[in-house]
């Protein structure tokens, strides 16, 4: 199990090296290794999620570890449609070496003490209700990535002095409707994720809200996603303003990730 | 075989002198059939474009001293010019100088603009001039296959080529950077200028699909109009197609603004928000300065874009630098098949003779071994020459990577060719 993640952590590290280098050099023969490098880890990533899955027995995402893991693996599938539809390999240089470090750190954690309780494991609904959540951060992270790429360029031409980095990001409309599209898919993911969550508590306590730091957190991130999405279908907020809405969300969405571990609260895990 | 290069560029010489040596199609083929005569000019070819003249050519080692004058000669009778008229303005080049003289020129870094796309088309058209002329041999059409190679390569690995340098050229990049592609957008001409219809038509090769030309007379409008099948529109209605330009380049010899904040505010409420890029290259501004705080619209007068351009040449002098290197280590492998072209016959030569040397024994001892059937004559003949050919292999091998290399090294296979120490 931990040879396989180690083989994991090595492609993605390869992945992250050559994007940063073609972003650098713009090169496209380094582009081409850093995309069969991911291809290659994201293979391995799903035998390993699998493996995990028929030896412990339990779906695998309970725990920091699994999570860590799980959301390295939504990250790079994630990353790989954008740049099959938009073309935009300057993400990853931003998004390939996260993804090493959150495999990283999946792999130094080792083994979660512990395994998880029955009920956990009882219903579907509980692994839907993660699964949807994974994805929806991943998401949200892509439409940070796209606004901050968006709010660099935008204020370099109202400055009209280019950087380096200017000329090696996607033009301002790619990043706008990618941010756009992202969002929308996340807030998707959120509404069903938040949905789930509450069938699963109410099966299982008679309870849909428990006033928990990550319930409200999450409420706040699906409001201020919400606004954001109704804003730019509207069109009256585009460019900066929406750019700026989708950085401040993701810390939002950070808070809500990492709230259960610092304050206490129903829920257990990231 | 020797690689000589004798030319003026725009740096060594006037427009004056560089015009009086121009070579036509017609000229060059008849030059070059004249230059060539197949004793002391092997080969030749003439690169000739508007910043340069240079005569390119092959001739054997021993005659490069006497090749550098009849070339300068060659020159100065084309051009009508007295003798050592020239000599100021004349660089010559010889073997691994010209070959990286060749390089640079093809890979655009001699040029008057570093990266500017046209100068290999003129090294191409040169060459099939040569073929035609049939004076491009062996060494030559080695070069310049190698020539095309390395600027291929320049231009694929280093960014020499990638930021525009010119105003016309700036509106088609900012506009990519933009909106990514230019089809299907809208460009907007206030004034019909002639920088205006420069600009349009890199816009409308780049994919623009809609021009509206806002003039004030209708008639120099229609110039312009017809070539893009523009529409016309008044100064007056302006402010109505204005929400539909995704982009506008406006060079009036209007005294005031033509474009106010108030008006571009209008249009991007009509517009959604859509972003616009708004280009001013008029003196004095036509478009109001404050039009660049309307979110959403990106505005850039002439002094902009000039400060974008010398940054972009800036860029451009840098990636010349990772250019030279390529440009450098490409020299190198070329004279390495320079001396293997050279040596290749050498080798070839050398082991010809010693096969002759011992069929020559064979004759003289031949009446010695009697009557021998065809079969036992052949044996002794393969016998003999095999064995001179097993003898010399490894001495003719340690040749070719002594040729390879170009220096003898004292590695201790070079030492012992047989491999007697083992």
């Amino acid at each position: 199990m931990r040879s396989l993640l180690l083989a994991v952590l090595a492609a993605y590290l390869i992945a992250a090296i050559h994007s940063i280098l073609a972003f650098v050099n713009k090169r496209r023969s380094l582009q081409r290794v850093a995309q069969w490098s991911t291809a290659v880890g994201f293979a391995l990533h799903t035998c390993a999620l699998i493996a995990d899955w028929v030896i412990d027995g339990h779906y695998p995402l309970f725990g920091l570890r699994e999570t860590l893991s799980f959301l390295a693996w939504a990250l790079v599938a994630l990353y790989s449609l954008v740049l099959y539809r938009y073309r935009a390999q300057a993400l990853g240089a931003f998004t390939m070496p996260l993804i090493s470090v959150l495999t990283f750190i999946a792999l130094i954690i080792g083994s979660d003490s512990g395994t998880a309780p029955a009920a956990f494991s009882a219903t579907w609904l509980f692994p839907i209700h993660t699964t949807l959540l994974i994805f929806a951060y991943a998401a949200f992270f892509i439409v940070f990535i796209a606004s901050v790429m968006y709010l660099l360029q935008e204020r370099e031409l109202k400055l009209k002095t280019f950087s380096a980095i200017f000329h090696r990001l996607p033009s301002l409309t790619t990043v706008n409707e990618l941010a756009t599209t992202a969002g929308a898919v996340g807030l998707t993911l959120l509404t069903l994720g938040i949905v789930t969550g509450m069938f699963w508590s109410s099966t299982r306590s008679g309870r849909i809200w428990h006033n928990d730091p990550k319930e409200i957190f999450a409420l706040l991130t699906w409001l201020l996603y919400f606004v954001l999405t109704i804003y730019r279908s509207t069109a009256n907020w585009r460019g900066r303003r929406a750019a700026w809405l989708g950085v401040v969300g993701f810390a939002l969405v950070l808070c809500t990730f990492f709230g259960a571990r610092l304050l206490p609260g129903y829920h257990v895990f990231g | 075989m020797s690689i000589l290069l004798i030319g003026v560029n725009h740096k060594t010489a006037p427009v004056e002198i560089r015009e009086r040596l121009a070579f036509n199609d017609e000229a060059c083929a008849n030059g070059l059939r004249h230059l060539v005569d197949g004793d002391v000019v092997r080969e030749g070819l003439i690169v000739s474009t508007c910043n340069r003249v240079e005569i390119l050519s092959a001739m054997a080692n021993d005659q490069v001293e006497f090749g550098v004058g009849r070339l300068t000669q060659f020159l100065d009778t084309s051009g009508r010019l007295p003798a050592g008229f020239l000599d100021q303005h004349l660089y010559r080049h010889t073997n691994e100088d010209a070959v990286r003289h060749l390089f640079r020129v093809a890979s655009s870094l001699d040029s008057m603009v570093v990266g500017e796309p046209q100068v290999l088309g003129q090294v191409r058209h040169a060459y099939s001039l040569a073929v035609e002329a049939g004076t491009a041999g062996r060494v030559l059409n080695r070069l310049v296959h190698h020539t095309f190679r390395v600027a291929k390569r320049v231009r694929n690995e280093t960014g020499i080529a990638a930021n525009a340098v010119s105003i016309s050229y700036m509106a088609v990049e900012l506009g990519k950077k933009i909106f990514d592609s230019l089809k299907g957008c809208s460009v907007m001409l206030i004034g019909a200028g002639e920088m205006a219809e420069l600009s349009a038509r890199h816009l409308v090769n780049a994919g623009v699909s809609r021009v509206i030309i806002a003039n004030r007379t209708e008639e120099t409008a229609r110039k312009i109009a017809d070539e893009f099948g523009a529409m016309i529109v008044s100064l007056e209605h302006l402010d109505r197609f204005l929400a539909e330009a995704d982009m506008v380049i406006c060079s009036t010899g209007a005294p005031t603004f033509v474009l106010t904040e108030e008006q571009t505010r209008k249009a991007l409420e009509r517009r959604r928000n859509r972003p616009t890029c708004m280009i001013d290259i008029s003196v004095p501004r036509n478009i109001d300065p404050a039009v660049g705080n309307v979110p959403n619209v990106f505005l850039f007068d002439i002094d902009d874009l000039e400060s974008v351009i010398s940054s972009n040449i800036r860029e451009r002098e840098r990636e010349a630098e990772r250019a030279e290197l390529i440009v450098q280590s490409e020299v190198m492998q070329f004279q390495q098949t320079l001396r293997l072209m050279d040596a290749g016959p050498t080798i070839g030569a050398l082991r010809e003779k010693l096969q002759d040397v011992a069929r020559a024994e064979l004759a003289r001892q031949r009446k010695k071994l009697g009557p021998l059937t065809k079969d036992q004559e052949a044996a002794v003949e393969s016998l003999l020459v095999s064995t001179v050919n097993k003898i010399s292999h490894p001495i003719l091998n340690q040749m070719r990577r002594f040729y390879e290399t170009g220096e003898p090294d004292a590695t201790q296979a070079e030492q012992d060719p047989f491999g007697l120490e083992e």
